[in-house]
């Protein structure tokens, strides 16, 4: 087939490198969301970590009855990530 | 908060630069194309992409030969990510073929090219690569029977290579090493840059998958040893990723 004249070809040409463009875009978005529940979690353990060290030096020797992390992150628990 | 794997950032600078450049050079420095015209252009983005997404199987395979002799999970993790990302780019390389098929042949796919069939058939041994993984619920046995696909896989993308160039009814282009002289000076310089450019991008989105693995990783593990106070386990934290 003949060249195909610029004002045609560009469309194709375009379209290749925009859709390069989405998947790449796409792929980071996913990523970022999955870096932002990351953090996400990370503040809350920390949280849990603080709450439950002020627990400690209230009364210790407690540690038993409270409330276990597993059970204080249930709602927000991680989808998991590890290979 | 979130502790990016060390050198993450530059490799990324670097990698959007030469994105940049390739992009600059592509198009206002390569030439038009005497035969083609600015159609081909796609040339400069669908090549590299296609050889690095190949390339990637191949160490998803490399890494998979390093997990199974060593037994440690971050070269399965390696492995994963490896054909993770080559995937990803692997979808690029067949819409970017189509839409050059479309332009320069009239069609979007053509069944007798035997270079279009062979990379839709190891696009479809690797997206197999999911389900047979995480059919497997044991992660120790997931991990090592993911290795052994890896393996067999990326022997076979070589292979498949040798074989499509030995093929006689060649109807994609060749511009490398051919008896017409190839590309042109500042055609083959663009092509590098691009190729240079692509094969950052996957080590970068590499990295970045693998540091966003080993991060949620620990953040399991630093959980697990939260809770093992209340619930009278021992507790222990490492990297569960590198």
């Amino acid at each position: 087939m003949p060249a195909l004249p610029l004002d045609e070809a560009g469309k194709y040409v375009a379209g290749a490198y925009v859709v390069f463009l989405v998947l790449i875009v796409v792929y980071v978005a996913i990523m970022a969301a999955k870096v932002q529940r990351i953090e996400r979690e990370l503040r809350e353990l920390a949280a849990f970590a603080e709450a439950r060290a002020v627990s400690d030096q209230a009364a210790p020797g407690r540690e038993s009855e409270e409330p276990s992390i597993s059970d204080s992150l249930a709602p927000h628990g991680s989808r998991g990530g590890g290979v | 908060m979130t502790s990016f794997g060390p050198g993450l950032r530059a490799l990324s600078i670097a990698t959007v630069a030469a994105l940049a450049v390739s992009l600059s050079l592509v198009f206002f420095y390569a030439p038009l194309d005497a035969d083609q015209g600015f159609i081909q252009k796609i040339f400069y983005l669908h090549v590299p992409l296609s050889i690095v997404a190949l390339v990637g199987f191949v160490l998803g395979g490399v890494f998979a030969v390093l997990h199974l002799r060593s037994d440690e999970a971050r070269w399965d993790a390696h492995s994963y990510v490896s054909i993770h990302i080559s995937v990803i780019f692997g979808v690029a390389v067949l819409i970017t073929g189509s839409i050059w098929a479309k332009a320069s042949w009239g069609h979007w796919w053509v069944w007798d090219e035997p270079t279009l069939v062979s990379f839709l058939i190891v696009f479809l041994m690797y997206a197999t690569y999911y389900p047979f993984r995480y059919a497997i619920e044991d992660r120790t046995r997931q991990a090592r029977y993911a290795s052994v696909f890896a393996i067999v896989a990326g022997a076979f993308v070589p292979l498949n290579f040798l074989a499509v160039r030995m093929a006689q009814t060649l109807v994609h282009p060749r511009v490398f090493a051919t008896a017409d002289g190839g590309l042109p000076g500042s055609m083959m310089l663009t092509f590098l840059v691009s190729l240079l450019a692509v094969g950052l991008l996957w080590v970068t989105l590499v990295r970045f998958e693998l540091t966003a693995k080993s991060a949620s990783g620990q953040l399991k593990r630093l959980r697990r040893a939260l809770d093992a106070p209340a619930r009278g386990d021992a507790p222990r934290i490492a990297p569960e990723v590198s």
